[in-house]
């Protein structure tokens, strides 16, 4: 029955995206039909998989065929890959929120495509990218895990890149396919040092204390850090963050699916996955606390002076991971998944919500969405609302239970990266609500009505959203005290006490977030002049976006370009005009003095041969051998 | 025993064929007519069949095999003569040369 469930949940999709390609091209139209049913069966069937294991019988159970026998098996290695299902409280968590997330973005994009020409392929990539996220999720082991991850990487690209003729499509495409090899590269050294030494690259084997037995202390550090880069590329963190908001050129329901919830928090399940690795070294995890804080000041930051919806909304993804490392980094890798789950729904309903702005307003900018009446939309709002309160972890939304617990672990392991974190919490309350007010009192100047929409576009259109917003306040309801802390025990945490302290900490940062925004965008037209009158060096750094992409520039102009013209210089001196070039020259010149022998004279040609006779019979008669 | 006759004795048969060959090689190198280099060549070819005659009468007296050779290489020269003069005379009357040196169109 759970084998049954668990090649559902990876097939159904795949089988969408084939028979979306297979189609007659007279048949394309029901290509987003097919989409979303693959996506709802896959959704159904890890539902069903999740409460056959409400009480977490048999857990963990794996499914695994041999694939390679890499070498004779010693007592500790034993040297073989396999492929395979896991399932265990983690996995079925992860799966569960995948799917469900990805049948309402296909849903929506039934709403948010029905215009474009090339849906098919849209749908066929969409579906494919579900496909590999859930092998990606329920793999057994790092490798295949790895191989999964280089293809959700691929449909990454490709949707990011979906509208390709567009330049700066295409360019943001490449710079995130190129930023996530280099972390990738760093993922599969660390694979391959792990599996050399250690022989297994089974989750159910990466413990702590068999690790530390293996390897030495900076060897373990090595590793953990190596995979982690993997990490670092496709959650987007610091410096490695910069794709991700680029990547907003793709459309909107993929930035939500991919780019905000479930894609981008890969690293950060891949994190608790293997969090044995990890947490078997201190200065692994001190590395993966750095990083994290780095990442999450630096996205709520960026996110403080973005006018366009989806920038802000990827910044704040950013943060939002960032965090999430941090509390991993701190030590819990429980905080760090329960925040991913309720982060996840929240954020692709925010993205959801912006698509709907966007769909009807046909622009991204703030001010504009005001403008054109955006406050009317109410459904919209109110999502937005719903999402943006939890994004600042106003009790009782989703974010507050999840974030408050990272913040608790951060404070247990050092008061410095808890400031961070207070810092980070204070910067999204203030750019989540500018956000709000600037489309909610904004002075519609331009009205612009939606198109007619046809009633099963306004399902696909609400349905989503309030889909998403329901299990976002249920999921963070699961994590509270009065449910008795259901995510928690399920993920086999610890259980602690509502702290007054951080809740009133949270309610003082949220109400100065929100008392300086409503301050600063009180009137957002004023406040649009008085930004962009204004002229200091924060203004400067912020919109440089701390000079990431310009040290990028230059480590490929300088230091790459300046390798390209050592490299250049070889292949033209060296391997052009000495080898290449060097040998054809002499051997011509050779051509030319052997011809000189060839003057035509029968008589010299005559005593060539003779003369070459004669040595060959004095080499015969001297130097042969007997029996010759 | 009697004494054997210096030209009875195999030495003096292949003493008289290198002489015969040498003068010949020589006469292949060094003359510019070609017809005494045809000439150079016919000497090169019977000192090969005096060679094959000395050979069959010293080591197997009661066989044929040398002669049958030799008369074959007569036959032989007499073809390569034929060929041989022809050449040098359509060379003849193209250049009013037997000059081997003016002969060296096909040079590389």
């Amino acid at each position: 029955m759970d084998l049954t469930l668990l090649w559902t949940i990876q097939l159904a999709p795949l089988l969408a995206f084939l028979s979306i390609q297979l189609l007659p091209k007279s048949f394309k139209k029901i290509a987003p039909a097919i989409g979303v049913l693959g996506s709802l069966l896959a959704a159904l069937a890890a539902l069903k998989l999740f409460s056959l294991h409400l009480h977490q019988e048999n857990l963990p159970q794996a499914f695994v065929y041999e694939w390679l026998k890499v070498a004779e098996p010693t007592a500790i290695n034993p040297y073989q890959l396999v492929v395979g299902f896991l399932i265990d409280p983690l996995n079925l968590l992860m799966i569960t929120l995948v799917t469900t997330i990805s049948f309402f973005v296909q849903l929506f994009s039934v709403y948010y495509m029905n215009e474009d020409p090339s849906r098919p392929r849209y749908f066929g990539f969409l579906s494919f990218f579900s496909f590999s996220m859930t092998g990606l999720v329920l793999s057994s082991n790092l490798l295949q895990t790895f191989l999964f991850w280089e293809l959700v990487g691929l449909t990454s690209y490709l949707l990011i890149g979906f509208w390709y003729s567009k330049p700066s499509a295409a360019t943001a495409a490449r710079k995130a396919f190129v930023i996530n090899r280099l972390g990738d590269l760093g993922f599969y050294l660390g694979v391959i040092l792990l599996f050399l030494y250690f022989g297994t690259l089974n989750f159910l084997d990466l413990k702590s204390e068999a690790l530390q037995q293996t390897f030495s202390n900076p060897m373990l550090t090595l590793i953990g850090i190596l995979v982690f880069m993997g990490v670092m590329g496709k959650s987007a963190q610091f410096p490695f963050h910069n794709w991700l908001p680029d990547a907003m050129e793709g459309p909107t329901p993929v930035s939500a699916l991919i780019h905000s919830a479930t894609m981008v928090a890969a690293g950060v399940f891949l994190l608790s996955r293997a969090f044995g690795l990890f947490s078997a070294s201190k200065t692994t995890l001190l590395v993966i606390l750095i990083i994290g804080s780095l990442t999450a000041f630096v996205g709520a930051a960026l996110a403080t002076i973005q006018r366009d919806i989806k920038k802000i909304l990827a910044y704040s993804t950013i943060s939002q991971l960032g965090l999430m490392v941090m509390g991993i980094g701190a030590g819990s890798s429980i905080a760090g998944m329960f925040h991913l789950s309720t982060h996840a729904y929240f954020k692709s309903l925010l993205f959801l919500t912006a698509g709907a702005f966007i769909h009807r307003y046909h622009t991204n900018d703030i001010w504009e969405i005001g403008q054109k009446g955006g406050k009317k939309d109410l459904l919209a709002v109110t999502f937005l609302v719903v999402g943006l309160f939890s994004l600042c972890g106003l009790p009782p939304f989703a974010g507050f239970f999840s974030k408050d617990m990272i913040l608790e672990t951060i404070k247990e392991r050092s008061l410095f990266f808890y400031g961070v974190a207070i810092l980070v919490s204070f910067l999204t309350v203030y750019y989540s609500f500018r956000m709000l007010f600037v489309i909610l009192r904004s002075k519609i100047k331009h009205e612009e009505h939606g198109h007619h929409e046809s009633g099963l576009l306004k399902i696909c259109r609400a349905l989503p959203l309030i889909g998403l917003a329901a299990i976002s306040l249920y999921v963070g309801a699961l994590g509270t005290p009065f449910t008795g802390h259901k995510i928690l025990h399920w993920l086999g945490g610890q259980v602690s006490p509502l702290n007054v302290e951080l809740l009133i900490t949270t309610l003082v940062l949220i109400a100065a977030g929100a008392a300086i925004a409503f301050i600063q965008f009180r009137d957002p037209e004023k406040a649009l002049a008085r930004l962009e009158g204004a002229d200091n060096p924060l203004k400067t750094t912020l919109e440089r976006k701390f000079f990431i992409d310009d040290a990028y520039v230059f480590v490929v102009k300088k230091i790459g370009l300046g390798l390209a013209w050592v490299f250049n210089w070889f292949d033209r001196t060296v391997i052009n005009t000495f080898m290449v070039n060097g040998t054809s020259y002499n051997i011509l010149r050779l051509g030319r003095l052997v011809s000189k022998v060839q003057n035509g004279l029968l008589q010299d040609y005559m005593s060539l041969a003779i003369g070459a006779g004669v040595l060959i019979v004095f080499y015969i008669l001297h130097y042969a051998k007997p029996g010759f | 025993m009697t004494p054997v006759l210096f030209s009875q004795s195999l030495q003096s048969y292949l003493l008289l064929s290198t002489a015969m060959f040498s003068i010949g090689v020589f006469g292949l190198l060094a003359r510019r007519n070609l017809v005494a280099i045809l000439i150079s060549l016919e000497l090169i070819l019977n000192s090969a069949s005096i060679n094959f005659l000395a050979f069959n009468k010293f080591c197997m007296p009661d066989k044929v095999t040398g002669q049958v050779f030799v008369v074959f290489i007569i036959a032989l020269a007499a073809a390569e003569v034929c060929i041989g003069l022809s050449l040098v005379l359509l060379l003849y009357r193209k250049k009013d040369s037997i000059n081997i040196e003016e002969a060296k169109e096909l040079k590389g």
